[in-house]
């Protein structure tokens, strides 16, 4: 159901508004609305203005902010090592705060930079290691102290190194060598031997072609050859052992200081949510006004809290909702136990305008009984229900598998109940094994009674749509809307009779009055909505025939469920034949809790809401505290 | 002969329903497909788009059976 809201107006004293805003802050329970207080100056321009902070609060604001942007970059550099937040209150140490930030910040900093200097380093090194170590093989088999002029080099596939290959052979007049090898990250590398004379225009060669070479730190690039693998194993470790390090001082600076900081950081932005808020607030030149929505049951708690806090200097006011307000009321939501799990369906949905109705509680109703009609069966019931129990015991209230087990259980309550009603335990299994018989009628052969039920259903849905759309106009003062309403639902019913005059003719129903007084009825729809109200009438009777379809897949999930026994029977064996038609009804099974569920929700959505529902309100977002 | 009238007739007002079903399902499917890329919180809302169409092919399937069966 959508809770009653109440329009309030907060007044008091100019140098109370900080105090107020905090415990209206503190008790998470109004919504301040500008657009409100926009009329209130429209109203009374001469007396309120909006507020303006004075240099305290401006400076004030200025410094909190500041802090609060260094605060949070320091904890952006930190590693994030301790959750924990102490028991201290800010507010007296924010001042040796500021300062300690700045040098926090400055240490922090630069032991960052040491570390991703530190950390590209090692990713270079790796990268150099894995290219060296792939090819030291190639390595082995150059003279030590020869005159050659060596480099390596990354390769992008075999036809590049096979270009490559040609066109250094070419430059070189055959003075050159190239191996290659593959690392273990599959990438292909290249050995080039040359002497030194021709290395110059060889590695300009490589730039044009865009081949990248293996450049190694200043210190190594000297060493022999063989040594070279084990000077970027020796630098490695000792890179990696400096990373450790700065990691652990960092790691020290985070559990020292991130929970004081943390502590602080929830406070400054609590106080300057609070500052922000100041701009729905207008004043004269002595109070304060704030206007805003709450629940309308928790107004009183409200008006107590604030006369125990300001004595009597704070007063609350709650106001009558005028008509031009009503679409601009927030909304909340709440329904109590059996109807809490539907929110899951009727979430789907965007939020109902304040004057509108909860869908909720129509879903509760309707939903399960429209499954249990389609699906229908003691067997299937039987499963549902223990799938039902087990997610409702298994997980935790207002879980989602939860709500969705609490919604399956009494969608199988009905299905057990239709079962009942059309004599069905897997489809024709209770009539074959246990003589059940239909204490209504069956579905496998009563194709019409069954239509005609779910027909009627439909004109019963439908016509309850529209009762409930003429009262929602009522409510909100548009008689017009009514009567074209209460006008369409005449019409509707009249065709309907006269449809049924046509098929069952009764010496009391007549189908030429009948729809003479829905020729009556027409200049009136014509009158009130335009020249698109046939259609209109149209469109529900189109919407009374979609329901149907309660027929057609209940129809087809009996047949499905017959041929499941029919062709478990047809195995010639036992084990077979069951195992043949569980597979069958498992499948019918997930069939039937799927396509009643997206169905009846498409009659809820499509053909009953449309009727009445309207869409698109403010969703209640009150003020409130951020959990530390 | 009559009899084959009949199912031929059956299976048109069946097939006809499920072929126009099955096209209207596949463009909704694909920009449904497309929506909860961007969007994930409008699954349930997809999954009703895409039932939609279904009435087509349920009323063809009831007006099969009838044909069949009256």
């Amino acid at each position: 159901m959508i809770i009653r809201m109440a329009k309030v107006e907060i007044v008091g004293p100019k140098q109370d508004l900080l105090n107020t805003l905090d415990l209206l802050h503190d008790r998470g329970i109004f919504q301040p609305d500008p657009q409100l207080l926009e009329r209130i100056e429209l109203a009374r321009e001469d007396h309120l203005q909006a507020l303006v902070l004075d240099e305290n609060n401006l400076h004030e604001r200025s410094f909190f902010q500041g802090l609060f942007e260094r605060i949070t970059q320091l904890l952006a550099l930190l590693p994030e090592a301790s959750a924990d937040l102490p028991p201290l209150q800010p507010l007296p140490v924010m001042d040796l705060l500021d300062e300690l930030v700045d040098k926090h910040l400055e240490i922090a900093r630069e032991m960052v930079r040491q570390l991703t200097d530190c950390q590209n380093e090692i990713d270079d090194l790796q990268r150099d290691l894995a290219f060296w170590q792939a090819l030291e093989p190639l390595l082995s088999d150059l003279p030590e102290d020869s005159n050659l002029e060596i480099f390596g080099v990354t390769i992008r596939d075999a036809r590049q190194l096979q270009a490559l290959e040609g066109l250094l052979q070419k430059l070189t007049q055959g003075r050159c060598h190239i191996s290659s090898a593959t690392t273990a990250d599959g990438s292909l590398v290249g050995l080039i031997a040359t002497d030194c004379e021709t290395s110059g225009p060889l590695r300009q060669v490589l730039t044009d072609e865009r081949v990248p070479e293996l450049s190694l730190p200043e210190e190594l690039a000297d060493l022999p050859l063989s040594k070279r693998i084990l000077a970027l194993h020796d630098r490695l470790d000792l890179l990696l052992a400096n990373a450790k390090g700065l990691e652990a001082e960092l790691r020290d600076l985070d559990v020292q200081w991130r929970p004081i900081y943390r502590r602080a950081l929830n406070w400054l932005a609590e106080r300057l949510t609070l500052y922000r808020a100041t701009a729905t607030a207008y004043t004269t030149r002595l109070c304060f006004i704030i206007q805003g929505w709450m629940a309308e049951n928790e107004v009183s708690d409200l008006h107590n809290d604030l006369n125990q806090a300001f004595t009597g200097r704070v007063v609350l006011e709650q106001q009558a909702i005028l008509d031009e307000e009503i679409e601009q009321v927030p909304v909340i939501l709440r329904n109590p136990g059996y109807f809490a799990p539907f929110e899951v369906f009727s979430r789907l949905l965007p939020l109902p305008k304040y004057s509108s109705y909860d869908p909720t509680p129509l879903i509760g109703l309707f939903f399960p009984v429209f499954f249990g009609m389609i699906l229908g069966d003691i067997g299937y019931g039987m499963i549902l229900l223990l799938i039902a129990l087990f997610l409702a015991k298994h997980y935790q209230p207002h879980h989602l598998a939860s709500d969705l087990g609490k919604i399956l259980g009494v969608a199988a309550l009905y299905t057990l109940f239709f079962g009942v009603l059309y004599g069905e335990l897997f489809g024709d299994l209770g009539e074959t094994w246990l003589g059940l018989h239909p204490l209504w009628f069956d579905r496998g052969k009563a194709v019409l009674p069954m239509t005609v039920f779910a027909l009627t259903v439909g004109v019963v849905h439908v016509l309850l749509g529209i009762i409930l759309g003429a009262l929602a106009d009522l409510r909100r003062h548009k008689p017009r809307l009514a009567l074209v309403k209460f006008a369409t639902l005449l019409s509707t019913l009249l065709l309907v009779l006269a449809v049924v005059g046509y098929f069952y003719p009764q010496s009391w129903l007549k189908t030429g009055p009948l729809l003479i007084g829905v020729g009556i009825l027409m200049p009136v729809l014509v009158a009130a909505e335009g020249l698109l109200a046939p259609l209109e009438l149209l469109k529900t009777m189109g919407n009374i025939i979609s329901y149907i379809r309660i027929m057609a897949i209940g129809f087809s999930s009996v047949l499905l469920a017959m041929v499941a026994n029919r062709l478990g029977g047809m195995t010639g064996d036992v084990m077979a034949g069951i195992l043949v038609a569980g597979i069958l009804h498992a499948f019918n099974l997930l069939l039937g809790v799927f396509a009643p569920t997206v169905h009846s929700l498409r009659l809820h959505y499509v053909e009953f809401f449309s009727k009445f529902l309207d869409l698109g309100g403010r969703r209640f977002d009150p003020w409130q505290k951020r959990s530390p | 002969m009559e009899k084959v009238w009949i199912a031929f007739a059956a299976a048109l007002a069946i097939g006809l329903p499920a072929i126009a079903t099955a096209w209207a399902q596949s463009r909704i499917g694909a920009a449904g497909a497309g929506t909860l890329a961007e969007k994930p919180e409008l699954t349930g809302v997809i999954i009703i788009l895409v039932a939609i169409p279904e009435t087509m092919v349920i009323l063809g399937f009831v007006v099969a059976a009838m044909i069949l069966l009256m």
